[in-house]
């Protein structure tokens, strides 16, 4: 259970890698590899490394959102592995991201899945039901092999939507899916404190970084009741430095010419037709497939 | 097969499973995001239109605010950004493993629940798009539980705990508290409707999605409660003027 958490959390990190290499370094010791938070995230760098980053976002997203609801509607297990294979196609090879960072995202829901499967595979009855059951002083706990094969398919199923998910995400920086909801008429105040929200969270994340690594020096992370003091005051603090920032950032931006619109520049990509008609294609033979094997 | 067990060792697995079941699962769950895919489309569309009203009242409140100071605007930006690295951090636990805060009962503590509604809905779609966390399907079912039903309960009971004089600092911490639990109630009551059981139908599927996560959860509500007190205790001797800016944001919670 740790694990898949420990692995969740080493997401948030810093993109800049290389060039933290020696601060990184540093903290290596102190928190465990892989755990370290507030340094910005990694699924957005792998976003920016991404090679299909070219593609156009709002090919990108459709596709991923169509091959999703197609995962979840037709609710077939060939489907979900078709799915699985070539969103893991796409990501690591078209993308060319290395399998281990690909299969450490996929991991990160573990946690969930493995809990809410157990919950909805396994039932309590006062008499014993089922293929396997076990006696636990107030009831039964049973389960069946029906059971544990829709628990499978479930788990199938939920892993083929977040690989459609996260084909997407590890592919277009948010700047740019921001930018698709722009083009769905998602309303401009929405997507103005998308924009600005996406911004400041780096912000805070370095002015959090800054105020744990000294408090952290200070041994404001040495038992339970510090941490939880430390945490508390950091948070605060943390706050009235946003606030503070808030403010100045609005007059900088009036300072720009803002006068209640932002406008970002954003790449033009041109849709590729063979995109367009591989995308038919996969979509067509998955609801073949699903049609098929009913 | 239990037919062959005598009563000491029926008692022996009994108490075994037991421990099993509180000690196998560490609280590290985060906030119990549904995970995409969970939920079957109908569900998911469901969850997305009970949203909508108070996605609308949420969307009204915050461009009449704006409308009436444009300031506003990056103090809104930046309470959305405070609220999704609030949830990202790790907090302190005592076993050493990794859990995170919802951040949104101290968000409608701060800035009020109609803000907290529509800031909830972006930070949950960038906690999606940037640590796989939640979905896009599963975006309505979990704007629900955590942006909206949590919010408004913990906002419901801290005015209340004013209205009939508790101590704050108590208010704060059941408002955190009872609104983290509450929301970890909806989202057992969203999965049990998705999913049934056999034998008892919701009701009985409900109690066994409680039962899987609350080993996690309810440490986890009583730690948010905490530290959202000490969080509050920490701004009102920093930043009363802070606060203040604040309250006009809230609609009157200095």
């Amino acid at each position: 259970m740790e694990n898949s958490l420990g692995k969740s959390s080493s997401f948030i990190r810093s993109g800049e890698k290389a060039e933290h290499e020696a601060i990184h370094h540093q903290k290596i010791h102190h928190h465990r590899i892989g755990h370290k938070h507030g340094e910005g995230s990694a699924i957005d760098f792998y976003a920016y490394a991404s090679k299909i980053r070219c593609w156009n976002p709002t090919f990108k997203v459709v596709f991923s959102f169509l091959t999703l609801l197609l995962c979840i509607g037709l609710n077939n297990p060939f489907v979900s592995m078709a799915v699985i294979i070539g969103m893991a196609f796409l990501t690591v090879v078209k993308g060319g991201l290395p399998l281990s960072a690909y299969l450490s995202v996929l991991m990160i829901p573990l946690t969930f899945i493995l809990m809410g499967t157990i919950a909805i595979g396994v039932d309590f009855s006062s008499q014993p039901a089922g293929q396997f059951n076990l006696f636990l002083g107030f009831g039964y706990v049973f389960t069946s092999v029906g059971k544990l094969q829709e628990m499978a398919f479930l788990m199938l199923k939920v892993f083929g939507a977040i690989s459609a998910m996260i084909m997407m995400t590890l592919s277009t920086p948010s700047a740019e899916i921001i930018g698709v909801l722009r083009k769905a008429h998602v309303p401009k105040l929405i997507i103005e404190l998308m924009n600005l929200i996406y911004r400041y969270i780096f912000i805070l994340l370095d002015v959090f970084n800054n105020m744990r690594n000294s408090a952290d020096s200070r041994q404001g992370y040495g038992d339970f009741k510090t941490s939880c003091y430390t945490f508390g005051s950091v948070a605060s603090n943390m706050l009235v430095v946003s606030m503070k920032k808030a403010n100045a950032y609005y007059t900088a931006m009036e300072a720009r010419g803002y006068e209640g619109e932002l406008v970002f520049l954003e790449d033009e990509k041109k849709h590729q037709v063979s995109h367009l008609i591989i995308a038919v294609a996969f979509m067509l033979f998955l609801m073949l497939l699903g049609i098929m094997t009913h | 097969m239990n037919t062959s067990l005598n009563t000491r060792e029926k008692r022996f697995i009994a108490v075994a499973a037991a421990i099993a079941l509180v000690f196998g699962f560490t609280p590290v769950a985060s906030a119990m995001h549904i995970m995409e895919g969970y939920l079957p489309v109908g569900f998911s569309v469901a969850w997305g239109v009970i949203c909508i009203p108070f996605l609308i009242a949420g969307y009204m409140s915050i461009k009449k605010t704006l409308k009436e100071n444009p300031k506003t605007i990056t103090l809104l930006a930046m309470a959305g950004a405070y609220v999704f690295v609030l949830s990202s951090l790790k907090i302190p636990s005592v076993t050493g493993s990794c859990s995170h805060m919802t951040g949104t009962g101290l968000g409608a503590i701060l800035f009020g629940p109609t803000a907290v509604s529509i800031l909830g809905v972006i930070v949950l779609l960038f906690q999606a798009i940037l640590l796989a966390h939640g979905g896009l399907t599963t975006l309505g079912a979990n704007t629900f539980s955590m942006a909206i039903a949590g919010p408004f309960v913990t906002f419901g009971i801290f005015i209340l705990c004013k209205k009939i004089k508790i101590n704050k600092h108590v208010g704060v911490f059941l408002a955190a508290a009872i609104g983290d639990l509450f929301t970890y109630c909806v989202t057992a009551f969203q999965l049990a409707m998705a999913y049934p059981s056999e034998s008892g139908g919701v009701a009985a599927s409900m109690v066994k999605f409680l039962a899987v996560f609350a080993p996690t959860q309810i440490p986890l509500a009583i730690i948010e409660g905490i530290l959202t007190v000490v969080i509050i205790i920490g701004l009102e001797t920093y930043a009363q003027p802070e606060l203040n800016d604040l309250g006009y944001l809230a609609g009157g919670v200095k």
